[in-house]
């Protein structure tokens, strides 16, 4: 708690001190957030929401130091959120990034992931209006793993005139491990296996996206092979190499912003536990979308409907769908500060849940209320 | 009386509707290092390198946009050339910066500050309400 606060403390103490410094080629760069959370029903990713929770704080300082066509820079970043997470300062990005010119560069390093629209950027809360972003396809309790790899990217763009608008593409290969304090590491524990070393394996991928001429309308496809091994006192986990296709558009008109995504990932699971080899199929489906609406330049009011379902398995039970019907808005104080307020209504029980921290077992539908303040510099 | 009113009302209205036309159809100079060799850029050249989707001139050359931290300049430039407000320009550098795609633009508190920087700095682009030494930057037209 008194670490916490620590850091909360020294973030501030940059904002006041007058918002980022720039010395000459060095920038640093931050933000932190304090989370609140209250839910009618369940416990909701390992924090005592039904009690009112506030186990949510985050904050990163990113520095980078740029000359002419090479950046080096790292971003540090703490969070702590119910039973995930901790005091630990780990690396969320730390890179090498050598831009030859407009239509190629590489980037070298830890690295995030590109995947749909967000997920590189999932942790940044200062750039969304949203508390918690649509969880059938970033889940805050495995956004560590999803995030970031160990390995390289080479990315480039072309500009197709005034009436072609621009393409731009990444493609990324590397590995990655799960986050020892994370949501999937939880769920194996649970599960009965543990692990010395959390599991990992390699993962590679691409994205492809169209910024058209029209209005800022956005079209895009994203995919990403992961693998998984580990190997604990009690079992193993293997997961071959399982590919998830995301297929996205955004679209932005004066105030108003859309935006859908539509997710496919097929997983074959196989827990060994002595002698018992069970394996797990999951068959997962997630879309959603999006509108907000920026109602004055310091007030933002939005909606999204995130659904989420195991088509592998009996849909009609909870615990194989999450539908989240969710109202959300976001007041800016200054360039720096601002706060959210933010309504969640769910049905189904596949997502953010856990036995530990639910010992009652799970009611189907639950209301919840969220609140996030934070500031960026 | 009545008449005289009304007719107050209306040269006040029609002054302030003036007044705002003024402020629409106001615009920025785009200013930048007299190294570069062409004084004109397309409106789609400009704002490519203000939101961080080109890093060359069209000859080639390395361009560094400079930017004001806010007021009204800022806004007008965003709104007339990038299509972008404040806010929505602030979170899409942010984005470049926390994920690890890129450095944030230069930022100066003043005009003057903004203006001696594209003076000094070869490939520097920036803007200003008026340009009060045309003689030591190259003053860019923008074609639509």
């Amino acid at each position: 708690m008194l670490r916490r606060g620590l850091v909360l403390f020294l973030f501030c103490l940059c904002a006041v001190m007058g918002a980022a410094q720039d010395l000459e080629n060095l920038q640093i760069h931050g933000f932190a957030t304090q989370g609140f959370l209250y839910s009618s029903h369940n416990n909701y990713l390992t924090m005592k929401s039904s009690a009112v929770s506030l186990q949510w704080t985050e904050g990163a300082i990113s520095v980078s130091d740029v000359t002419n066509k090479l950046r080096i820079g790292i971003q540090l970043h703490m969070y702590h959120m119910g039973q995930f997470g901790g005091p630990d300062v780990r690396v969320d990005w730390a890179s090498g990034d050598y831009k030859v010119n407009d239509y190629l560069g590489f980037r070298v390093g830890k690295i995030k992931t590109p995947l749909g629209l967000y997920n590189d950027s999932q942790d940044v809360d200062a750039l969304f209006l949203w508390v918690l972003l649509p969880q059938a396809m970033y889940p805050n309790d495995n956004r560590d793993y999803d995030l970031s790899e160990m390995g390289g990217e080479v990315y480039g763009g072309i500009n197709l005139g005034e009436r072609g608008g621009r393409v731009q593409c990444r493609g990324h290969v590397g590995a990655s491990q799960l986050d020892a304090n994370g949501g999937y590491v939880q769920q194996l524990a649970e599960a009965g296996l543990t692990f010395p070393t959390p599991p990992g394996g390699k993962t590679y991928g691409g994205d492809l996206r169209w910024v058209t001429p029209w209005k800022e309308v956005t079209v895009g496809v994203s995919a990403l092979s992961d693998s998984l091994d580990g190997i604990g006192p009690q079992g193993s986990v293997h997961l071959p190499a399982s590919l998830t296709f995301a297929y996205y558009a955004q679209w932005r008109w004066n105030r108003l912003h859309l935006a859908t995504e539509v997710w496919k990932t097929p997983i074959d699971l196989t827990l060994t536990m002595g002698p018992l080899s069970i394996p797990n199929t999951v068959d997962q489906r997630a879309w959603y979308p999006m509108v907000s609406y920026d109602v004055t330049k310091k007030l933002q009011i939005g909606n999204y409907y995130s659904h989420y379902i195991n088509k592998a398995g009996d849909r009609s039970q909870p615990e194989n769908y999450s539908k989240d019907w969710v109202v959300s808005s976001r007041y800016d104080f200054n360039s720096y500060m601002y706060g959210k307020v933010e309504g969640h209504f769910l049905h189904g029980t596949a997502l953010g849940y856990y036995p530990s921290v639910n010992p009652n077992g799970l009611q189907a539908n639950s209301d919840m209320l969220a609140m996030r303040m934070g500031f960026s510099f | 009386m009545k008449s005289r009113n009304k007719l107050r009302v209306c040269v006040l209205s029609l002054s302030l509707a003036c007044a705002c036309a003024l402020v629409q159809a106001q615009d920025v100079v785009i200013i930048a290092n007299k190294s570069l060799s062409f004084s004109q850029i397309t409106s789609a050249q400009l704002r490519d390198i203000f939101i961080g989707a080109r890093s060359q001139f069209a000859d080639g050359t390395r361009a560094i946009p400079a930017v004001l931290k806010g007021g009204p300049v800022h806004e007008v430039f965003l709104r007339n050339h990038v299509q972008d407000n404040p806010d929505e320009f602030r979170v899409r550098w942010r984005k470049v910066v926390f994920t690890g795609q890129g450095a944030m633009l230069k930022e100066f508190t003043s005009e003057s500050a903004l203006f001696e920087y594209v003076v000094a700095t070869p490939g520097a682009i920036g803007y200003v309400s008026r340009v009060s030494d045309p003689s030591a930057v190259r003053v860019l037209t923008v074609e639509h």
